[in-house]
């Protein structure tokens, strides 16, 4: 049996991790929620994902300043990002940190999983 | 006239009744009034009159003889000049005054009495000599004069209180006025400033007035920017206007300071200087800013379970199974179009928030304007049973704009179009280039709008009185609409009548590069 693909997502609000869980799953990958950014590069060490799903205005550790560590980091910087935020300049910030993609909350969910597709085959 | 030699009488008895009558003839012929009075007898009495007398005083010489001179001021008793002639007459001195005398019809005439003693050998003085002109011409001219430089001078009194008056009221509210206020002579030089500039620099008069404006403080002015805005508004009569300086002041601090400079319009003494108002906007500035940090944080917080909520929802719609039936999917095809629209709201809070503190930043690329409508459209036709959506020309232009805006703008008219024409069907949008701007128009069959709301309805909050119960919105689409649209250098504006349907156009230039 091939391992399905995993997907990290790191959002600070429960209810979206949830959510992505239900419809990622449901769309045959394999799901691992982070609820605190502190502890992410320490789950993607352990758990090797094949794309990060990334909120960005998280409390202590925000989803940029993650984003532009993990560039940094020979092991992460090839690892596709796309950053998901409710915020108006998300966009810029998510681009200028180093994020594949970009997707506006509230997204639509055909459009996420197009590109959740589109970044883990390539 | 055998006594008159050389000029001189020289009476004697042979010629002395001759002489005599022509002395009285001579002073009947004067044209003064010329009395006698005996200083010896009891009050002085009037002891001869000419004719002339007769003629100014109007009595009859049986009249006059016998009475004292006084007996022409009638009532009139209280004159400064009958002080000098009683002292005259007890010193026995000459005197001349002007009196008020009235005649026996009791009109008043001026008087000139000039009065003389006549002395004998041991210096008693036994007669007095009075001789009178009427200068009532004379004395009311002079009166007259008098009253209107009188008049003139409680005038200029009253002008220059006036003025006094009206200076220290205009300079009464600049002291009060809540900015702060200086002139400055042609050199930038301080010559006054008002009390709210003092209180807001804690600064004294001294340390300002007849200071360089480039020298004040610690150089807060100095900004060579602003210097050359301020060295232009004499030359050009160029106002600065707004124009922002953030500084650390001393003693007060970080501030940011907003500065109008105007040249004083007036000619004379007052021309070529230039007043400068400065507002301090450090807390206004302020609250905009948490305004805008609010908003969107709470954007932010309500958009998050929103996109919970679109997620389920889409995913139900994902594994409902077929046999639920229509009525089901509709409900969720429902439930996902009003999620899109609370979203919708949400965003507009923000943006009209951020317009208003002028904070809408354009983020302008190249894009086919053309294919932008097209998709538009097409995306809004797929959710749309109810109207059918037509594009008719083209532009064939690039556009540089804020693409994102420029969609949100389409998005917002389209809906508005398919909103307020609920029993038409046809909505169609006409794309042409005139001149070096791009044309887009939305004709609509709708209900229209009356002439008085086609600048209103582009208005923050306005909602055309009778359509908010059935069309509930909060009236700041257009708004936003409008706003994004001048932001990129074009117009929108609508063309309707009642009952004919609304043409919504607007217009961007086609400049292509940055």
């Amino acid at each position: 049996m091939v391992k399905n693909k995993t997907i990290l997502i790191c959002d600070d609000d429960e209810g979206i991790l949830d959510m992505l869980e239900i419809v990622l799953e449901g769309s045959g990958y394999d799901t691992i929620p982070i609820k605190n950014s502190l502890s992410l590069y320490e789950a993607i060490e352990r758990e090797h994902p094949d794309l990060l799903l990334l909120d960005l205005w998280m409390p202590v550790l925000t989803g940029d300043q993650v984003l532009k560590t993990l560039r940094k980091n020979l092991e992460t910087k090839e690892l596709p990002v796309i950053v998901i935020s409710a915020s108006r300049d998300g966009e810029q910030i998510a681009m200028n940190a180093g994020a594949n993609d970009f997707m506006a909350k509230p997204f639509d969910l055909d459009l996420l999983l197009k590109k959740v597709q589109q970044y883990i085959i390539n | 006239m055998n006594s008159l030699i050389n000029g001189e009488f020289n009476p004697s008895q042979n010629t002395l009744n001759e002489d005599f009558a022509l002395l009285t003839k001579a002073l009947d012929a004067a044209i003064s009034g010329i009395i006698l009075t005996d200083n010896r007898l009891p009050d002085n009495p009037i002891i001869y009159c000419n004719k002339a007398f007769e003629l100014i005083s109007g009595y009859n010489r049986d009249e006059i003889i016998g009475h004292n001179c006084r007996f022409l001021q009638k009532e009139d008793r209280d004159q400064k000049e009958r002080e000098a002639l009683r002292n005259a007459i007890k010193n026995g001195t000459d005197c001349v005054v002007d009196i008020r005398n009235y005649r026996k019809d009791g009109t008043l005439f001026y008087n000139e009495l000039f009065m003389s003693p006549v002395k004998d050998e041991n210096g008693n003085v036994n007669y007095f000599i009075g001789v009178q002109n009427d200068v009532t011409g004379r004395k009311k001219a002079e009166l007259s004069l008098q009253h209107q430089k009188d008049v003139m001078e409680q005038r200029i009194e009253d002008r220059t209180k006036g003025l006094k008056e009206s200076e220290d009221y205009l300079a009464s509210i600049v002291q009060t006025v809540r900015e702060s206020l200086i002139v400055l002579d042609p050199n930038f030089r301080v010559l006054s400033a008002n009390d709210h500039f003092l209180k807001t620099f804690k600064v004294t008069k001294s340390d300002t007035e007849g200071k360089l404006l480039y020298d004040l403080g610690n150089g807060q002015w100095n900004i060579p920017a602003l210097k050359e805005l301020l060295e232009n508004i004499l030359p050009s009569n160029n106002p600065v206007e707004e124009f922002e300086v953030e500084h650390d002041f001393p003693y007060i601090g970080k501030k940011l300071m907003l500065l109008n400079a105007h040249r004083i319009e007036l000619e004379g003494q007052y021309k070529n200087r230039i007043l400068i108002a400065i507002e301090d906007i450090t807390e206004r500035r302020e609250i905009e800013r948490r305004k805008d940090d609010f908003l969107s944080i709470a954007s932010h917080e309500l958009k998050t379970p929103l996109t919970t909520i679109k997620g389920l929802v889409q995913m139900m719609q994902k594994i409902v199974p077929p046999e639920v039936g229509d009525k089901f999917k509709s409900v969720l095809n429902k439930t996902g179009m009003y999620i899109d629209r609370l979203n919708n709201l949400i965003t507009e809070l923000l943006d009209v928030s951020r317009i208003q503190t002028g904070n809408i930043e354009l983020h302008k690329e190249n894009f086919d304007f053309d294919k932008i409508v097209h998709e538009t459209v097409e995306a809004i036709q797929v959710a749309t049973n109810s109207h059918k959506l037509i594009i008719e020309g083209s532009t064939n232009e690039q556009i540089l704009a804020d693409e994102s805006h420029i969609i949100q703008v389409i998005n917002n008219l389209l809906s508005n179009a398919i909103k307020y024409s609920p029993d038409n069907k046809i909505i169609t949008v006409y794309l042409s280039k005139v001149s070096d701007f791009i044309k887009f128009s939305l004709k609509d069959e709708g209900m229209g709008i009356k002439q008085e709301d086609h600048k209103k309805i582009f208005e923050r909050f306005y909602r055309v009185g009778e359509i908010q119960q059935r069309f509930p919105g909060m009236g700041i689409g257009l708004y936003i609409c409008d706003q994004i649209v001048k932001n990129h250098g074009g117009t929108l504006w609508v063309e309707s009548e009642p009952g004919k349907g609304s043409t919504f156009n607007f217009t961007l230039p086609c400049t292509k590069t940055l």
